[in-house]
C-alpha cells in the first residue's frame, strides 16, 4: 500500500504570535514550528497501515527551506521518503492553489491513498484536503479517526458531533482528511533520526510542477483576538452556586 | 584472656622441644632465640571473643603470640613424591581456575571498549581504592556487623598473601620465611592473628547466611557459599593447627598438605562462584566511571544505549562478572521494597547471564529473556543501589543504559511516557502546559526578569515555573532572597531542563532540550543559577556538561546556609521581630495560616492567594492542590511551648547525588529542632518520583511516597521538611491520607520565609 501523507508546518502551539508590519501576515523571524497537529495523526495512521499491511509512506509538505526540520522529523517517525515543494510561505495562500500544487506532486506516484490533517492549526481552512481530492478525482471522507483496509478498498470510521460516528466503506485510491486524536502519536527517537539522515528527500519547485497557482482569494488582514475576560462570581451557598453553575453549564456554555 | 597471668607463669614444653629440633636441623644457627622461652604456653584462648571486641582482641592475641614464641610448625623435608605431587595439583587447580576465569576475562575485554574512560584524575581512583578496598570503609560503614565480620575475612586473606606464596615455596624447598627468624616469627604471629580474626569472621558470616538468612541474600540457599566458608575456615584452622605442633609431627605434614589442599580447592571454585569478587572487585572500584550515576555518551550513529550484547562495554561486563550477590541494593530499593518487580540485583545478574549464555557479540536483545523493560523503567534512579554496592557496581548507568536502548529505537511504548515525550518535543516544560501560564506566574509574582546585570539567575524550573505548590516555593524563596538583598532574575523563557527525559533514557529530547538551554543562558550572560529543584541543579552541573559548558549552578538549600548568619532564626526571628502579629499562643505553622502563599510571601501577598493556586491545570500535578492546606492551622503544633519539630528528607538528588546533606539541615534548624527519620542523609529512602517516574502514571504495589511519608509522620514530627519540588508533590498526595493528623508539608525556602518580619504588602 503506497500512502502519501501531506503535513504542513505551522507554528509551534507556545509560540507567541506577533503580526508583521504590514498586518498581512505574522512576524516569523524567532518562531519555532512544528507539525500541524491533525498532520501528525494522519501521518501515525499512515504508518500504522504500514505496519500492518506493508507498503510505503511517502510524506509531501510544500513550502520554504524551514519546512524541512518538520519533513526529516516525520521521516524520523517512520515515513520511507519526502517530497518538499519549494514555493514561499503558505501563510497568505489560499487552499486552491496550494492544493493545486500538492495535486501535481502527488499525480505521477499513483497512490493507493492520500491522507492530510482535517485543517492547519495556523489558518484553519480545513479545505485543503478536499479541495486536493477534487482535483486528484478520487473519492474522498473527511473528519476521519480510523482507517481499516478491507477487501475491496477501506472502511473509515468518521467523527460526528455528540459522539455520533459513522463507518463508511469507500474504494481506494481515496483522499482522506484525518481527525486528531485517533490513535496515539509516537514519540521520536534518535534511531530514527539517524535513519532519517539517509532518506530521500525529492525538492521539486513550483515551476517544475507546471502549476498555475495564481489565488482566488486574497488575505486582506490578520489580527490578534482581542482580549476579554467574562469571570462571574456566583453567589450564595455551595449548594445554591452549585445549582447556578449547573444552570450556567447547561444553557450558557452548553457542555452539558 | 582472663587466665593469663596464671597461664604465663606455666611452663612451656612443647617449644623448647621444638627449638631443639631447629637447632639439630641446623636450620637457624641463631643462639639468643631461646632467651624468652620460659614464658611460653601452648594454651589458646578458650573463651570465643564477643563480635565487638574482635578486633580488639586480635591486637591483644597478637602481641600475645608475640611475646609467648609460638612458632608455627613446617614440614622441612619433601620427598619427591610429594613435591611432584604438589606441582601436579597447582597446576591443576591453576587450570580450574584459569579455564573459568579465562572465559570471563575473553567475555570482558571482548566488550566493547567504554566511551569516554579517562584513568586520570586517578588521584580519586587511588582514594576509592584505598578507602573501600584495603580499609573495607563502604562495607563496613553501611552494614557494620557483617561489614566487620567481611572486613576480617578480607584482611586474613591479605594478611595470607605472603604466608601463602611461603606455603607453597616451602613445599618445592624454597620457602623464604624463617618461621623461626625473627622477621618470620613476627609475620606468622601476625597473621595467626589476623587468621583467628578470619575465621570468627567467617563464622559469623555462616551464621548470618544459614541460621538468621536476611532476605535480600535471596531465598535459596547458596550451598557454595557453604562450601566457601567451610574451605576459609579450614585454612585457617589449619594454620592455626600447625602452631601447636611440632615440625616433625606427622600431623604438622598432615596440616600442611590438608592446608594445601583446602587452598588449590579454593582457587578454582573462586571464578565458578560469585566468590569471582576476590579477583574482579578491587578492579571494579578502582576502574570506576568516576563520578555517581555517570551516564557514558552515545557514539557514532549506531549506538543507541544497551540494546544488545554489542552495546555491552568493558566496564557493563566488568561489573556484571563482580556481583557478590549480597543483596544490599535490593536492601535499599524503593522499587523492590514497595513489591514491584525491579530488583537491580537481578538486573545484574541478568546482564551476567547473558554473558554467561551468549558473548559481548550477541544481537540479541538484553531486555526480554535476561531481563525486563517492566523492571528496568519502575526505577527512580534515586541511587541507593550504586551507593550501597561494595564491589563498585554502577547500577545507574546500566538502567539508564537499558531504558536508552528501548526509548532510543521506540521499542517501549508507554503511553504516559510518550505523553512526556511529545509535550517536550515541541512544548516547554514536562507538565504539558503552555508557557504563556509560566509568564502569567511571573508576572502575578511580580518576580524580576534576568537582563544580564544580575548575579543570580533563578532558574525556575518545571514545578516552579508551573505547579501551585513549586509556585509557593519560588515565591517564599524569592521572599528570602529579596530580604538577603540577593541580586537575581528569571529567564523570560525557559525549557524543562530534561531530566526526567535523561533518566528514561531519551537521548534525541535529551539533546535538544540541553543544547536549547546553554543556548538561551548563554545568549542571556547568565553567570551563576541557583534554584529550588535538586534535578535541575544536577542535570544542568553534570548531564548538560556533554553538550556544552554550563554555568555553576546552586541548590536553594547551598544558598540559604550560606546566609543563614543573616537570616532570623527561630528564637530571634519570632521574638524580637515578631511584632507584626506573632502570637506566642500559636505555633509558627498555624500562624502562618492556611493560605501559605498570601501571608509568608511579599511577592505573592501583591496577589490573592487563589489567583496563584488557581491556575491549576488538569495536570496531575494540581490533583492534591487542595492538599496543600496541609500546611494549615489544622497541624498539630497547635500548643507550642517547645520548639516545633521539623523532620527533614533528603532529596536524593540533593544527597547521594550532590552529597549536600548539612546545609538543609541548617537551613531547617533556624526554623526548629530538627529530627532524623530513620533512614536518613545517604540512606535516605526515595519519594517515588525520580527517573521520570512521576510522569508514568500509577505505580504497581505500593506507592514508594506513602512508605516513605508513613516513616516522615511516625517520627511525630509536626513539620515535614522538603528541599525538592518533586518531593513535595509526591508527599502531599501521600500525607493528604494521613487525615488531619497530618504534619505541615514545607520547603525548606518556606520555612526560612516564614521567619521572616512581615512586609506591609502596601
Amino acid at each position: 500500500m503506497k500512502i502519501i501523507v501531506a503535513i504542513k508546518q505551522v507554528p509551534e502551539r507556545d509560540a507567541q504570535v506577533r503580526i508583521d508590519a504590514a498586518g498581512k501576515w505574522i512576524e516569523e523571524a524567532g518562531l519555532q514550528w512544528a507539525l500541524n497537529e491533525s498532520d501528525a495523526y494522519a501521518l501515525e495512521e499512515a504508518l500504522q497501515l504500514k505496519e500492518k499491511h506493508g507498503g510505503e509512506v511517502v510524506v509531501l509538505s510544500a513550502g520554504p527551506e524551514r519546512v524541512g526540520s518538520t519533513i526529516r522529523e516525520a521521516l524520523a517517525k517512520g515515513a520511507d521518503r519526502a517530497i518538499q515543494i519549494d514555493c514561499a510561505n503558505l501563510g497568505n495562500r489560499d487552499a486552491l492553489s496550494v492544493a493545486k500544487l500538492l495535486a501535481a506532486a502527488v499525480k505521477p506516484e499513483n497512490p493507493d491513498l492520500v491522507l492530510t490533517g482535517l485543517q492547519s492549526d495556523d489558518l484553519g481552512l480545513g479545505q485543503t484536503g478536499v479541495i486536493l481530492a477534487e482535483l486528484l478525482s478520487l473519492p474522498h471522507a473527511s473528519l476521519i479517526l480510523h482507517v481499516e483496509k478491507t477487501e475491496t478498498g477501506l472502511t473509515v470510521k468518521r467523527e460526528w458531533e455528540e459522539g455520533w460516528f459513522q463507518t463508511v466503506e469507500m474504494p481506494t485510491p481515496a483522499v482522506l482528511t484525518i481527525q486528531s486524536g485517533g490513535n496515539k502519536l509516537r514519540y521520536a527517537t534518535l534511531m530514527g533520526i539517524k535513519r532519517a539522515k539517509t532518506k530521500e528527500v525529492r525538492q521539486v519547485t513550483a515551476a517544475e510542477l507546471a502549476v498555475d497557482s495564481a489565488q482566488a482569494v486574497v488575505l486582506e488582514r490578520v489580527a490578534l483576538p482581542t482580549k476579554q475576560k467574562s469571570t462571574q462570581i456566583l453567589p450564595g451557598t455551595a449548594k445554591e452556586a452549585a445549582a447556578a453553575l449547573v444552570e450556567k453549564l447547561k444553557f450558557e456554555a452548553r457542555v452539558l | 584472656m582472663c587466665g593469663l597471668p596464671a597461664a604465663c607463669r606455666r611452663p612451656a614444653p612443647k617449644v623448647q622441644c621444638l627449638l631443639a629440633q631447629r637447632f639439630s636441623a641446623g636450620k637457624t644457627p641463631t643462639t639468643g632465640d631461646g632467651v624468652p622461652l620460659g614464658t611460653a604456653h601452648e594454651e589458646h584462648p578458650r573463651d570465643s571473643p564477643q563480635a565487638d571486641h574482635v578486633l580488639l582482641a586480635c591486637l591483644k592475641l597478637g602481641s600475645l603470640m608475640l611475646s609467648l614464641n609460638l612458632t608455627l610448625a613446617e614440614p622441612q623435608h619433601f620427598s619427591l613424591v610429594e613435591k611432584l605431587l604438589l606441582v601436579a595439583l597447582v597446576v591443576a587447580s591453576g587450570a580450574g581456575f584459569w579455564l573459568r576465569f579465562g572465559t570471563v576475562l575473553d567475555k570482558i575485554l571482548h566488550s566493547k571498549k567504554d566511551a569516554g574512560f579517562h584513568l586520570f584524575p586517578i588521584g580519586k581512583r587511588i582514594w576509592d581504592f584505598v578507602w573501600e578496598v584495603l580499609f573495607q570503609a563502604k562495607v563496613i560503614r553501611q552494614r557494620p556487623l557483617a561489614g566487620l565480620a567481611h572486613a576480617l575475612v578480607f584482611w586474613g586473606f591479605c594478611a595470607f598473601v605472603l604466608v601463602t606464596l611461603n606455603h607453597f615455596a616451602t613445599g618445592l624447598g624454597i620457602g623464604f620465611l624463617d618461621p623461626s627468624g625473627w622477621f618470620g616469627r613476627f609475620y606468622f604471629d601476625l597473621a595467626a592473628a589476623f587468621a583467628l580474626a578470619c575465621a570468627t569472621g567467617i563464622l559469623g558470616l555462616f551464621v548470618r547466611r544459614f541460621i538468621v538468612r536476611p532476605k535480600w541474600l535471596g531465598e535459596k540457599l547458596s550451598y557454595q557459599s557453604g562450601i566457601i566458608a567451610f574451605l576459609i575456615f579450614l585454612l585457617m584452622a589449619t594454620y592455626l593447627a600447625s602452631f601447636f605442633v611440632a615440625d616433625t609431627d606427622p600431623a604438622a605434614r598432615i596440616l600442611w598438605w590438608v592446608h594445601t589442599l583446602a587452598l588449590l580447592t579454593f582457587l578454582p571454585i573462586i571464578p565458578h562462584t560469585k566468590h569471582l569478587h576476590l579477583v574482579l572487585s578491587p578492579a571494579t572500584v578502582f576502574l570506576s566511571r568516576g563520578g555517581f550515576s555517570q551516564i557514558p555518551p552515545l557514539v557514532g550513529d549506531e549506538d543507541f544505549g544497551l540494546v544488545a550484547g554489542t552495546d555491552l562495554t568493558q566496564l557493563v561486563s566488568l561489573q556484571a562478572y563482580s556481583c557478590v550477590e549480597c543483596g544490599r541494593c535490593t536492601e535499599h530499593c524503593p522499587a523492590a521494597n514497595t513489591g514491584k518487580l525491579l530488583n537491580p540485583k537481578e538486573i545484574i545478574l541478568g546482564l551476567r547471564g547473558y554473558l554467561n549464555d551468549l558473548s559481548p557479540a550477541a544481537e540479541q536483545p538484553l531486555l526480554g529473556k535476561y531481563n525486563s523493560q517492566e523492571a528496568v523503567f519502575q526505577c527512580t534512579t534515586c541511587g541507593a543501589c550504586e551507593f550501597q554496592c561494595p564491589v563498585g557496581i554502577e547500577h545507574l548507568p546500566i538502567l539508564v543504559g537499558l531504558r536508552r536502548g528501548a526509548v532510543n529505537t521506540g521499542a517501549w511504548e508507554n503511553d504516559y511516557g510518550a505523553k512526556l515525550f511529545l509535550a517536550l518535543e515541541h512544548g516547554s516544560n514536562s507538565l504539558g502546559l503552555p508557557s504563556s501560564d509560566r509568564d502569567k506566574f511571573i508576572a502575578k509574582a511580580g518576580l524580576p526578569l534576568f537582563d544580564g546585570t544580575q548575579e543570580y539567575c533563578l532558574w525556575l524550573g518545571c514545578m516552579g515555573g508551573y505547579d501551585p505548590k513549586g509556585r509557593e516555593i519560588i515565591a517564599d524563596f524569592a521572599r528570602v532572597m529579596n530580604y538577603l538583598g540577593a541580586s537575581y532574575g528569571v529567564l523570560r523563557k525557559e525549557k524543562c531542563t530534561g531530566d526526567p527525559v535523561r533518566r528514561l533514557g531519551n537521548d534525541l529530547l535529551f539533546q535538544q532540550l540541553a543544547e536549547e538551554n546553554l543556548r538561551s543562558l548563554a545568549e542571556n550572560k547568565v553567570k551563576k543559577i541557583v534554584t529550588i529543584c535538586p534535578h535541575c541543579v544536577r542535570t544542568i552541573q553534570e548531564d548538560w556538561k556533554e553538550y556544552g559548558t554550563p554555568p555553576p549552578v546552586e541548590h536553594h538549600s547551598e544558598f540559604l546556609a550560606r546566609f543563614a548568619h543573616k537570616l532570623p532564626s527561630r528564637a530571634v526571628g519570632h521574638s524580637s521581630e515578631g511584632a507584626g502579629g506573632f502570637n506566642p499562643r500559636r505555633s509558627p505553622a498555624a500562624q502562618k495560616g492556611a493560605l501559605a502563599p498570601e501571608t509568608t510571601s511579599s511577592i505573592a501577598a501583591n496577589v490573592p492567594a487563589h489567583s496563584l493556586a488557581s491556575n491549576v491545570s488538569g495536570h496531575d500535578f494540581s490533583r492534591a492542590d487542595k492538599a496543600a492546606n496541609i500546611s494549615g492551622p489544622l497541624g498539630p503544633a497547635g500548643n507550642v511551648t517547645s520548639p516545633e519539630k521539623i523532620v527533614f528528607h533528603d532529596p536524593c538528588y540533593l544527597g547521594r547525588y550532590r552529597n549536600v546533606y548539612d546545609e538543609p539541615r541548617a537551613v531547617v534548624a533556624l526554623a526548629g529542632e530538627l529530627v532524623e527519620a530513620p533512614r536518613n542523609h545517604e540512606r535516605s529512602f526515595c519519594c517515588g518520583a525520580g527517573g521520570g517516574l512521576a510522569f508514568l502514571g500509577e505505580e504497581t504495589g505500593e506507592r514508594v511516597s506513602h512508605v516513605r511519608a508513613a516513616e516522615l509522620v511516625a517520627t511525630g514530627a509536626t513539620t515535614v521538611a522538603t528541599a525538592c519540588p518533586f518531593c513535595n508533590s509526591m508527599f502531599r498526595d501521600a500525607l493528604a491520607e494521613s487525615g488531619d493528623g497530618a504534619p505541615q508539608l514545607m520547603d525548606i525556602a518556606q520555612l526560612t520565609a516564614r521567619g521572616l518580619p512581615k512586609v506591609d504588602a502596601s
